[in-house]
């Protein structure tokens, strides 16, 4: 690990404009520097984790994100009043709007992001395309321009972009992120109809309608590099993580490193990613993300210009924390040592880790999100186990925001034992009152084609059949069920020669009387 | 169907936001546990649950939470035999469509009246920011339309029928 150089606090106190696990991880961070925290929190998380583990906290509104979340001039307003001198925007939320990042500065605030001007340019897809063909970077075919929506004859023109593009093919949002707004297209006739859909779903997530259209390579892998840079332009690849497993375009598990790369590879794309990072002047962080075909190269998809989801299992192998480090370059610090000791090693990583996102989604129901009471909640530990959560049992989990629970990091110098270990963890961990996607997990950590790091982007949508995993839990639910109650006639019965009731090899469970 | 006398101690199992339908247990039939034994936890009663015996439990197995209402499989038997007067006049079933996500109505596909394909689409729920298509059950006639576009749903409602 990389030595924990103890520093001045960069910043007297910090405000999170976000909520949930994120919330939580950076508050963490804050704390090892001696930062204050601020946390802002609407009315459906009032008593959440991330406002009780704050210092302080300021309600912003009711629950809809327009009206706390996203409501980026109040947030400036309370950061200014709590004495905040810097924000934090998480992912999600604002943490890609240039606007709240530039009147985040304008308020003399320091922003923990890249400059107004980068985000801009990267927060349009369609921007971000021409940023990687200019870097001489090569992208995915598709159209350059936002698509016709609604004009006259706007039909026509979409179907003769997508007959040049290419058929299957995505429909992709220029202001798109977290698979919003996205949508497969396999013929002609459904293109319009996907394409209206993709629109609506577009305006109401980020407020801007404008798609493109982009060839879908099947077979793909989908790998990303985290990338730092500083204000001085200095800017560096920490390593690259995998994240072919997805499900309606949202990701479940990512990987540092991607399995099955060369070292060469892995210095290829990492020289891709910090090209494209170095024409847009970036600093802070952000991730390229890159669609690794299967003839072995590889297309730029798009930069997220912000702290991602999965940066823990880079953190995990590199020995970085991405959060301390983002928080010294908003101070103005130029890269640290430790980062640029694990920028030297980053094509040659000697630990693995994995990241199993624990989601409010029912992966019996195609994973739709089911908001709902967290009546259980037990997380696993040991060594070489991180869990990030923004929830504890208890919580309701509200429908109004994304249903990500909870990370579960594992590490281990070899892929074997951070995959050993990945499965102890996710049968270690216990979740009830809402379904979440631990049985997905258990699944996957056991499937030949992910153990040998043959993952592609498709395989869990095809490969995921669930009903038959879940009959056979059930069977062993009314099994359990049946013996508790069975136990608890027998004690009740003196008559009956006592038995011990149900033996629980682990030596869990008592059964008790209820009324 | 067995006399019910025979079914006194036995459970009858439902598992809640699964498909219809129940299991059977009885207690002298159990096989050892094979595994790991999951956690079982009683839920607190409703005034409902008292009045028709019913108990509720919660319990995760490999992940999947399920909550198990259980009652008296004699008693079960008893309370279906009553009502098998009551329900003989209905002999054509409808499919009440229910909202399987809480979220908001964005778009109404079809109106009453309209005639149905089984898996065509009827209605778009967003929730989470992410928009759910709801299809028909099964083909029909679409009836009792519930709920209105940019109407708030809640997990269960009565979104329509399909006769």
């Amino acid at each position: 690990m990389a030595p924990l150089v103890t520093v001045e606090p960069p910043f007297r106190r910090l405000l999170v404009a976000n909520r949930g696990e994120i919330a939580v991880r950076i508050f963490r961070t804050c704390r090892d520097l001696g930062i204050e925290t601020v946390a802002v929190y609407s009315d459906a998380d009032a008593g959440a984790l991330h406002v009780r583990l704050a210092d302080r906290a300021v309600r912003l509104g009711p629950p809809p994100a327009a009206e706390s979340y996203l409501r980026g001039e109040a947030i400036v307003e309370v950061a200014l009043a709590s004495g905040a001198e810097a924000v934090h925007p998480g992912y999600g939320f604002l943490s890609e709007q240039a606007a709240f990042g530039a009147a985040v500065e304008a308020a003399g605030l320091a922003f923990v992001g890249p400059t107004p001007a980068t985000l801009a340019g990267l927060g349009d897809k369609i921007e971000a395309r021409r940023t990687a063909l200019a870097a001489g970077v090569p992208v995915v075919p598709g159209t350059d321009e936002p698509l016709p929506v609604g004009d006259a004859g706007a039909a026509a023109r979409i179907e003769a972009a997508a007959g040049e593009v290419g058929y299957p093919l995505l429909i992709k949002a220029a202001a798109g992120g977290g698979g919003r707004g996205m949508r497969r297209v396999d013929a002609p006739a459904e293109l319009v109809d996907a394409v209206a859909a993709a629109v609506r779903e577009a305006e109401g997530s980020f407020g801007r309608g404008e798609v493109y259209l982009e060839r879908l390579v099947e077979g793909g892998r989908h790998i990303e590099v985290q990338l730092l840079g500083d204000a001085a332009g200095q800017v560096v690849a920490l390593g690259e993580r995998d994240c072919s497993a997805q499900r309606r375009h949202q990701k479940l598990v990512e990987e540092a490193p991607a399995p099955g790369l060369t070292m060469a590879q892995r210095e290829e794309l990492h020289g891709l990613a910090v090209s494209v990072a170095r024409e847009v002047g970036l600093r802070n962080a952000a991730t390229a993300e890159f669609l690794s075909a299967p003839d072995g190269s590889f297309y730029f998809l798009e930069v997220n210009a912000r702290l991602q989801v999965e940066h823990g299992v880079t953190e995990l192998v590199s020995g970085l924390d991405l959060v301390r480090e983002q928080i010294l370059i908003a101070a103005g610090a130029p890269l640290s040592p430790p980062v640029l000791e694990a920028a030297a090693r980053a094509a040659s990583p000697e630990r693995c880790a994995l990241e199993l996102r624990i989601s409010a989604e029912d992966p019996g129901r195609a994973f739709l999100p089911v908001p709902g009471t967290i009546t259980r909640w037990r997380e696993p530990a040991g060594p070489g186990v991180r869990v990030d959560s923004g929830v504890e049992e208890g919580w309701r989990v509200p429908a109004d925001y994304d249903p990500l629970l909870s990370k579960v990091l594992v590490v281990a110098p070899d892929r074997e034992g951070a995959l050993a270990r990945a499965r102890r963890a996710i049968d270690e961990f216990e979740a009830g009152g809402v379904q979440t996607t631990l049985p997905f997990h258990a699944w996957l950590l056991r499937q030949p084609v992910f153990l040998e790091g043959q993952l592609r982007t498709d395989t869990v949508e095809r490969e995921w059949a669930p009903e038959p995993l879940r009959e056979a839990a059930a069977e062993c639910a009314a099994d359990a069920v049946a013996r508790y109650l069975a136990a608890l006639d027998q004690r009740s019965a003196p008559d009956v020669a006592p038995e011990p009731p149900c033996v629980d090899p682990a030596g869990g469970w008592r059964p008790e009387p209820w009324t | 169907m067995s006399d019910h006398r025979e079914h006194r101690g036995h459970y009858r199992m439902r598992f809640e936001g699964l498909a219809d339908g129940h299991v059977h247990r009885d207690p002298a039939e159990l096989a050892p546990p094979a595994d790991r034994v999951p956690e079982v936890r009683p839920l607190r009663r409703s005034a409902a649950d008292r009045a028709t015996g019913v108990h509720r439990f919660e319990t995760t197995v490999a992940g999947w939470a399920f909550v198990v209402a259980v009652e008296d499989e004699s008693r079960a038997l008893l309370r279906e035999k009553a009502g098998q007067g009551a329900a003989a006049g209905a002999t054509h079933r409808a499919a009440v469509v229910r909202a399987q996500i809480p979220g908001r109505v964005i778009r109404l596909w079809a109106s009453e009246g309209d005639t149905v394909e089984a898996g065509q689409r009827l209605l778009t729920i967003e929730a989470m920011k992410m928009e759910n298509e709801v299809r028909a059950p099964r083909a029909g006639t679409v009836e009792s339309v519930r709920v209105a576009a940019d109407s708030s749903v809640e997990l269960g409602d009565e979104l329509l029928t399909v006769r």
